[in-house]
């Protein structure tokens, strides 16, 4: 319904311009290619035919092989399971060793609220109006980060960079591969989906309550429902056009949403708070992809399964907060067990370093409370389910053929507190291994230590 | 908050008037960490009679009135010691009226007891305990103008009103980052603060004519700095920067008695050799690995293991992480260092026996006499996905249960209940 809506709105504008006898090299200028600002340069680095060999495999689809081979070709995974074989530059025996897809944090402010963390490094939140839908979380990210790299050694091979949650609407997210490059563009994932940050609670209210609102809950609703009508408004006059349309950055990501081109992901942590912003989610015909911390969402695990929401959590954060006092060691396992879209998160530059750990945990904990969830299954918590909250599941988070080549090779099972990533690939290029000691080194990392 | 001190006593001698009688335990088929010169113990059998350990062996017989555990090869560790917390001064962080951590607005510090703010009530002390805590340091944290953060103190877990070890077991210093922002501006003023109270401590109370005769301590904590200056009790100082931790050796070679404990040091492995030499100990977070601030960017995720070798004195803490105020990670954080070249042994001497030492707490050891404070676990404590199946405090078995399983258990999808959750 919504593809076939943005998919009509596209034929009409390209229509119009035509009709204003535009030659075709013009007639390229429609609202897509405007839409191309700032468009991905990614290029991985260059990949040879490998072969990992005797390998126990998470597939991150729910299935384990006990002694499995993989063929990368081209950037690709060419084949897999005990039979796949094929002429490889590179063939590497994993001797029994765990071999995962690689991980997806999608809530991470790696770039936009970079180490070392002075002042004017704060660029992940813009706290000047409780509706600031017109920024993009990219404009604020910095490449040379150090926590990107150290990402990469703790197998995250992309991730979803948010503005921060003072505002109801925040702003733009940017799913990127976790690549060295001198600029975001070049870590843009091609063709990913934008997503809009929104926030529940009490950070909005509490950022916004002295300076004109919201200063409440009931605020924050008001103000979430006045702003889509006005996105409602500006839909219509875009599909009008003409010329005094004058494009509004801030209600053109609005618009984008309740054309199902950006994907909500939504800050709440509160049962109840989740439930009414599903409400308003059917109230303006939009829909809410994920709850990122959603601290209480394992007390709604069924209504999250009927509406195909996804929750993205942390394994054990809880108390910081008021809204956080409910959290529990089993969130996400219960809300896996509901049969809702669970995930793990880190929201911060030390966490992205070990989701596995933090998967494992609440996997533990899950199981402990008398559920039966398997590590294969428990692994979509770290890759396949957060592909499929940032809308590329049909390009990465998991190792199936024709998919991108992203792939994590352990020293040990990553449910364990011991377990260390070796080899790194993205696109079925190496970007770290332990043995040799590739890894990319940020800029502001040089200078410091023992000069060679 | 003597209305509360006064309670607790009156409960503290009905505890005493009522000596409750012990239960015995035996624990059956244990892989036993002793923590001793015995190391780990396969298939190990022990004997828990009035609160002690009375019979480690294998192929014991079990006592007739003895509560049977068995353990069936699994681990059982002395309780955790977590090094370094807030545990029990607050209940909800952002929440400044539930939130006793620091204290901005006052006119003193050092003489500042946490013990006064200490709720074992709160519910991250039972939250805690579940996942195998058993003793935890509690630290106040400095605020406004002071890089004083007031007297720490050492709690169990129990939960129970007379669960503080020791009311008076530490004072904090602030320096780094915060430290220089509290004292005005620059690492030269935190430093001249920290001096100057030294000073006023050694100089008191001939010194102190009126109340605010010092140069940088009121009377009050002058006289609450005077212990830690003659090293009768510990300085924990925060501090990560190399060079400012050279300022703390130098600091500690000018005050010699002085029993300093830094904490951080996430760039500790640059002057290790120094640390060791002038004997201060570090309490060190191996998951510090970023340049988190200019303080520290040269931290690594080895640093603890760097920190060993050169013979360093060191504690392992969660303190870098968010949930410091609830050190519920510890073991995620013990076991890294593992994972990044500590031995196992090291790593968990680093939250059991290293902090009962340096706090004079009793001897974490598993051995006859020694008063039974033990954790029976599922797994390797170390590994994230391990948890304790039983505990016991000084003998006295130790719920499990907390506010968090109590969520858990009403919402778990596994409750065949149907009715509304607020009847489950």
């Amino acid at each position: 319904m919504k593809n076939l809506r943005f998919t009509l709105l596209v034929a009409a504008s390209i229509t119009l311009l035509g009709a204003c006898g535009d030659n075709p090299d013009t007639e390229t200028k429609t609202d897509d290619d405007k839409a191309t600002a700032f468009a991905s340069t990614y290029a991985p680095m260059p990949s040879e035919t490998t072969l990992i060999k005797n390998a126990r495999i998470i597939d991150g689809t729910g299935q384990e092989y006990e002694n499995a081979n993989l063929l990368l070709v081209d950037g690709k995974i060419n084949a897999i399971g005990a039979d796949a074989s094929g002429d490889a530059a590179v063939t590497i025996d994993a001797e029994g060793r765990y071999v995962t897809p690689g991980i997806i944090d999608i809530h991470s402010h790696l770039g936009n609220y970079p180490t070392p963390s002075v002042r004017a490094h704060g660029d992940g939140n813009e706290v000047t109006s409780p509706i600031t839908s017109e920024v993009w979380a990219e404009h604020g990210v910095w490449p040379q980060d150090p926590g990107f790299d150290e990402a990469l050694q703790g197998g995250v091979t992309t991730l979803h960079i948010l503005p921060g949650s003072a505002n109801l609407f925040g702003g733009r997210g940017v799913t990127l591969r976790n690549v060295p490059s001198r600029s975001v563009q070049g870590m843009k994932f091609p063709d990913a989906p934008y997503t809009m940050k929104m926030a529940c609670g009490e950070n909005p209210k509490r950022v916004y309550g002295q300076k004109g609102g919201p200063g409440s809950r009931m605020g924050n609703v008001a103000g979430y429902r006045k702003n889509w009508i006005k996105a409602q408004g500006y839909q219509k006059k875009r599909e009008k056009g003409g010329e005094d349309f004058q494009r509004d950055l801030q209600l053109e990501t609005l618009a984008d949403v309740l054309e199902g081109k950006i994907l909500v992901q939504m800050h709440c942590y509160r049962a109840d708070e989740m439930v009414q912003i599903l409400d308003i989610a059917k109230e303006f015909d939009y829909k809410v992809t994920t709850f990122h911390h959603a601290v209480e969402a394992y007390k709604i695990g069924d209504i999250l399964k009927e509406n195909d929401t996804c929750a993205a959590m942390w394994a054990d954060w809880y108390g910081f907060k008021m809204e956080s006092y409910d959290g529990i060691l089993e969130n996400v396992p219960f809300v896996h067990a509901a049969g809702a879209c669970a995930m793990i998160h880190s929201d911060d530059e030390n966490g992205i370093q070990r989701l596995n750990q933090e998967v494992a945990k609440t996997w533990a904990n899950g199981n402990r409370a008398g559920l039966n969830i398997s590590k294969a299954e428990a692994w979509k918590w770290l890759s396949t389910h957060p592909a499929k909250a940032l809308g590329i599941l049909d390009e990465t988070g998991t190792l199936e053929v024709g998919k991108r080549a992203d792939i994590v090779l352990w020293s040990d099972d990553p449910f364990t507190t011991y377990a260390r990533p070796e080899k790194v690939f993205i696109d079925g290029a190496l970007y770290f291994d332990k043995a040799t000691g590739l890894k990319p080194k940020s800029d502001f990392r040089l200078g410091y230590g023992e000069m060679e | 908050m003597s209305v509360f001190k006064s309670f607790t006593l009156s409960l503290l001698l009905s505890a005493i008037a009522l000596p409750a009688i012990a239960q015995d335990y035996f624990i059956s088929n244990a892989k036993l960490v002793t923590n001793s010169g015995d190391g780990i113990i396969n298939n190990a059998d022990i004997i828990i009679r009035d609160g002690k350990v009375a019979q480690i062996g294998t192929g014991l017989v079990a006592p007739a009135d003895a509560e049977f555990i068995k353990a069936d090869g699994k681990w059982v560790t002395p309780g955790l010691i977590a090094p370094f917390s807030q545990l029990g001064l607050v209940d909800v962080g952002a929440e400044d009226a539930t939130n006793d951590i620091s204290s901005k607005d006052s006119e003193t510090s050092i003489s500042e007891l946490a013990s006064d703010s200490f709720n074992p009530k709160a519910v991250s002390i039972a939250n805690t305990r579940r996942v195998g805590v058993t003793h935890t340091v509690i630290s106040p944290r400095a605020a406004g103008e002071s890089i004083f953060g007031g007297s720490g103190l050492i709690a169990n877990l129990s939960g129970e009103f007379d669960s503080i070890e020791k009311e008076q077991a530490f004072i904090y210093v602030q320096l780094g980052g915060r430290g220089t922002s509290n004292s005005g501006g620059s690492r030269a003023s935190s430093f001249r603060q920290l001096r100057a109270a030294l000073d006023d401590a050694g100089a008191y109370p001939s010194r102190f004519k009126g109340p605010n005769d010092g140069d940088a301590l009121s009377r009050q904590d002058a006289a609450a700095l005077v212990k830690a200056l003659r090293g009768q009790m510990p300085l924990i100082i925060a501090s990560d920067r190399a060079s400012e931790l050279l300022n703390i050796v130098q600091l500690k070679s000018d005050y010699r008695n002085l029993d300093i404990m830094v904490l951080g040091a996430a760039e500790g492995w640059k002057v290790a050799a120094d640390l060791a030499k002038a004997k201060i100990k570090v309490m060190v977070d191996p998951h510090e690995n970023l340049p988190a601030s200019f303080d520290q960017v040269e931290a690594r995720l080895d640093n603890v293991v760097l920190l060993d070798q050169a013979g360093v004195d060191y504690v392992i803490t969660n303190a870098g992480a968010l949930g410091v105020s609830k050190p519920m990670t510890l073991t995620q954080h013990a076991g890294n260092a593992v994972g990044n070249g500590l031995d196992w042994n090291k790593a968990f001497s680093a939250i059991t026996e290293t902090p009962a030492k340096w706090f004079g707490l009793p001897s974490t050891e598993v051995s006859t006499g020694k008063p039974a404070t033990l954790v029976v676990w599922d797994g390797d404590p170390l590994n994230v996905t391990s948890a304790p199946t039983m505990m016991m405090i000084d003998g006295k078995n130790q719920s499990l249960k907390s506010r968090q399983t109590a969520l858990r258990d009403r919402y778990n999808p596994a409750n065949q209940d149907t009715r509304p959750h607020k009847y489950r």
